[in-house]
């Protein structure tokens, strides 16, 4: 039984938000909701936790709609992150336990416990608006999660934060997969999709442009990619060689490899051996899957990062205004 | 009802501690109790730099043949004849007229009464003074001296004895043609300003803690921590939380600012008897505190219709500095009640007035003040409890709905079309 979202639809006025929106959640996976701003994640994720109400369509976990559902099945990331600035940790944490009906002891064990595993045990009776954005952000995850939900829904998790708190919000992602729970995030980020990511589904313009296993998924676009490397001067001569080759395309020269797009049919190993025969040392030869971001691409027709920084500046001049 | 509890309690909770822990909070409840007890004090202090207020007569004997108890019962006389609340009168006999004359010119003393026996018997006056014939002081002294003469003749014609008895004031029973009726005229000042300060009060009290609602909702909003909290909780839990804990603070700050008011004008009458020395009659003489109780349930029914809906408008506001806009129209249905309670309220039982108090939004600060002035009829509380309970079920109605939509809602202009669609939309 899994957490299901069929033809949901929401209009803002004019504007489509959503149109038509099915997708399938498998319980105790992780799975990415991909989109550039704007394409229709935030209102999903709030329609799923039923504090929008969709114009048609239906949202289901387990077989119970959603607006049946007791509020403690979802724990909910917001994008924007927003905690009482005022108040220490343990006030902030204890009260958005309580109003989950989490006891005051259960609460103060279990913030104990997660403040131990972010390697932050000594901000618990600090005040939230003394700690750094990513930090706070360090607690905003616990308040998600404190009342133990079957389902943790999280908008642009990864956004903001260093690289070690991204490693420890992804040990946290996986500690709480391994307990069974059900994980939504969005990004445009596709590295922690990548990473962690059993399966994805991309949407654009309010519309799922492709759903399903990340590994389908990629082996639905027809094609592999090949990473080669040899002990010749420099890639841009074997970069040059290599596309005189059949059905090869070069997707990218890199100082360490050179990285081409082999169509399905044409066998990989082609190539290798290509490489072999001109008497040359391969020391690097990797048939892999097209990575998401070209799946992103392929789908979209533009890169979802590209799409961010449009956005970005869009919103600096709406605030200069 | 029961689907608010718990949720609304612990928001109510986390409200009050947040909002009364903050410095600002405990700087303007002091700044209030201090001016309230300063308040109190006024009269005090005012006696104080007034000097003794009491009359001062000395009476100078001329010749022998003047009992000298003669002083003693001038003052039982001028005492007799001053209202209780006024400053009553001292006489003393003098032995010099000089020296007292020249305390009458520094104002020390009111007046120098001279007596003697005249050529006929009679008792003869002169009045040493700086009044004029219609002045206080020659108006009482007048009066005491024919009473005065009038039992000297008696007791000279021989009635001495029976003299006290003649002089003695009748009773009288006086019989109201309307019992039950107050006095329009009695007290009228006293009542009236206390009804006012009462309608002052409570309008200050609901636009101030119900702005408080409005910008502790507003910041929740763009502190972003909304979003958090509506999925928590359901926003007539937040909701009635929220008007719950900023109510409960701000009745802490009213009530600090009341007790420590009342404090200082108790203070005011045991100093006034030590310092002054006659006690000063009841100030509140006329006003019935009974007015108090159904003025404390009012107040309360009053706040929280102001503060649901203080609170959606609060909700759709995205920044603090909208909240000045969005809220407008409820000090302006405030202001009103206020304006009209300036205009009416010194014909209390004019139609208008009485239609006005029994709507909830007038009511809370209407009601009470119309009691203090004149009378409500049963049915009129009545009336003004049932809708008072239709419209705050009304706006929990309303709030609930704008304030489910108006929270998530950012960047939009505030308008009443955005708040009309919230209230349409399902959630």
């Amino acid at each position: 039984m899994s957490l299901v979202i069929e033809h949901v639809s929401k209009r803002f006025g004019p504007v489509v938000a959503l149109d038509d929106l099915t997708f399938t959640v498998e319980p105790g996976r992780i799975f990415g909701l991909l989109g550039a701003n704007g394409a229709g994640k935030t209102t999903c994720m709030r329609i799923v936790l039923d504090i929008l109400r969709a114009d048609s369509g239906s949202v289901t976990w387990q077989g119970t709609p959603n607006t049946e559902l007791p509020r403690d099945t979802w724990g909910y990331l917001p994008e924007e992150r927003g905690l009482y600035m005022r108040m220490t940790v343990i006030d902030v944490l204890r009260f958005f336990a309580a109003l989950y009906g989490v006891p005051a002891d259960k609460a103060t064990r279990e913030v104990d416990e997660w403040l131990e595993r972010f390697r932050v045990p000594d901000y618990r009776d600090r005040k939230v608006e003394e700690l750094s954005k990513g930090n706070q952000q360090k607690i905003q995850f616990i308040a998600a999660i404190l009342h133990d939900p079957d389902v943790l829904i999280m908008d642009e998790p990864f956004t903001g934060l260093d690289p070690v708190n991204v490693q420890l919000l992804k040990e946290a992602f996986l500690e709480m997969r391994n307990r069974g729970k059900t994980l939504i995030f969005s990004t445009h980020q596709m590295e922690q999709v990548e990473e962690l990511c059993e399966a994805i589904a991309i949407v654009d313009r309010g519309r799922i442009v492709v759903h399903g296993g990340v590994r389908e998924v990629k082996r639905a676009m027809g094609r592999r990619v090949v990473r080669l490397a040899t002990d010749a001067d420099g890639t841009a001569a074997t970069a040059a060689w290599l596309a005189k080759l059949d059905g090869v395309q070069v997707n990218e020269v890199r100082a360490d490899f050179v990285e081409l797009q082999v169509p399905d049919g044409t066998d990989p190993e082609r190539i290798l051996r290509a490489a072999l025969e001109r008497g040359e040392r391969v020391t690097r030869f990797e048939i892999a899957d097209p990575s998401l971001e070209e799946v992103f691409i392929e789908h979209v027709g533009r890169p979802a990062a590209e799409e961010e920084e449009r956005h970005l500046a869009a919103g600096r001049d709406a605030d200069a205004a | 009802m029961r689907d608010l509890l718990p949720n609304a309690w612990h928001v109510a909770r986390r409200e009050y501690a947040s909002r009364v822990r903050t410095r600002s909070f405990k700087v303007v409840t002091a700044v209030l109790a201090l001016v309230g007890v300063a308040l109190a004090l006024l009269p005090l202090g005012g006696r104080l730099v007034q000097g003794n207020e009491e009359h001062r007569l000395a009476v100078y004997l001329e010749g022998s043949s003047l009992a000298p108890s003669l002083a003693g019962s001038l003052q039982a006389t001028l005492n007799a004849a001053t209202p209780s609340d006024q400053a009553g009168w001292v006489v003393s006999t003098v032995p010099d007229p000089g020296p007292a004359q020249a305390e009458v010119r520094s104002g020390k003393s009111d007046g120098l009464l001279t007596i003697q026996r005249g050529a006929g018997g009679d008792l003869a006056y002169q009045l040493y003074t700086d009044e004029g014939p219609t002045g206080s002081t020659p108006q009482a002294v007048q009066q005491a001296a024919y009473q005065l003469s009038v039992g000297d003749r008696l007791q000279n014609a021989g009635v001495g004895g029976q003299a006290s008895q003649i002089l003695a004031r009748p009773s009288i029973e006086f019989v109201r043609s309307n019992p039950g009726a107050r006095d329009s005229d009695e007290n009228f000042g006293t009542r009236y300003v206390f009804a006012m300060a009462l309608v002052i009060l409570t309008f200050m009290a609901i636009i101030t803690y119900g702005a408080w609602v409005a910008s502790s909702v507003a910041e929740e909003k763009s502190s972003r921590v909304m979003e958090l909290l509506i999925t928590a909780a359901t926003p007539r839990q937040l909701l009635a939380g929220k008007v719950l804990g900023t109510g409960a603070a701000g009745l802490t700050q009213y009530l600090v600012v009341v007790v420590a008011s009342v404090a200082g004008f108790l203070l005011q009458r045991v100093l006034a008897e030590r310092l002054v020395g006659a006690a000063s009659a009841n100030q509140l003489e006329g006003v019935n505190l009974t007015v108090l109780a159904p003025f404390g349930v009012l107040f309360v029914a009053g706040f929280m219709l102001y503060a649901t809906l203080y609170a959606a408008l609060g909700s759709i506001a995205s920044r603090q500095e909208e909240v000045q806009q969005v809220t407008g129209p409820m000090i302006f249905i405030g202001m009103i009640g206020y304006f009209a309670s300036f205009i009416g309220l010194t014909t209390p039982d004019a139609t208008w007035i009485k239609v006005l108090s029994l709507i909830p939004f007038f009511s809370a600060y209407l009601l009470p003040a119309r009691m203090l002035l004149s009378t409500v009829a049963p049915w009129e509380w009545a009336v003004a409890a049932v809708l008072m309970v239709i419209f705050l079920a009304g706006a929990l109605w309303v709030a609930a709905r704008i304030y489910s939509a108006g929270v998530l809602l950012y960047g939009q202009r505030p308008s009443l079309r955005a708040m009309f669609r919230a209230v349409r939309v399902d959630r």
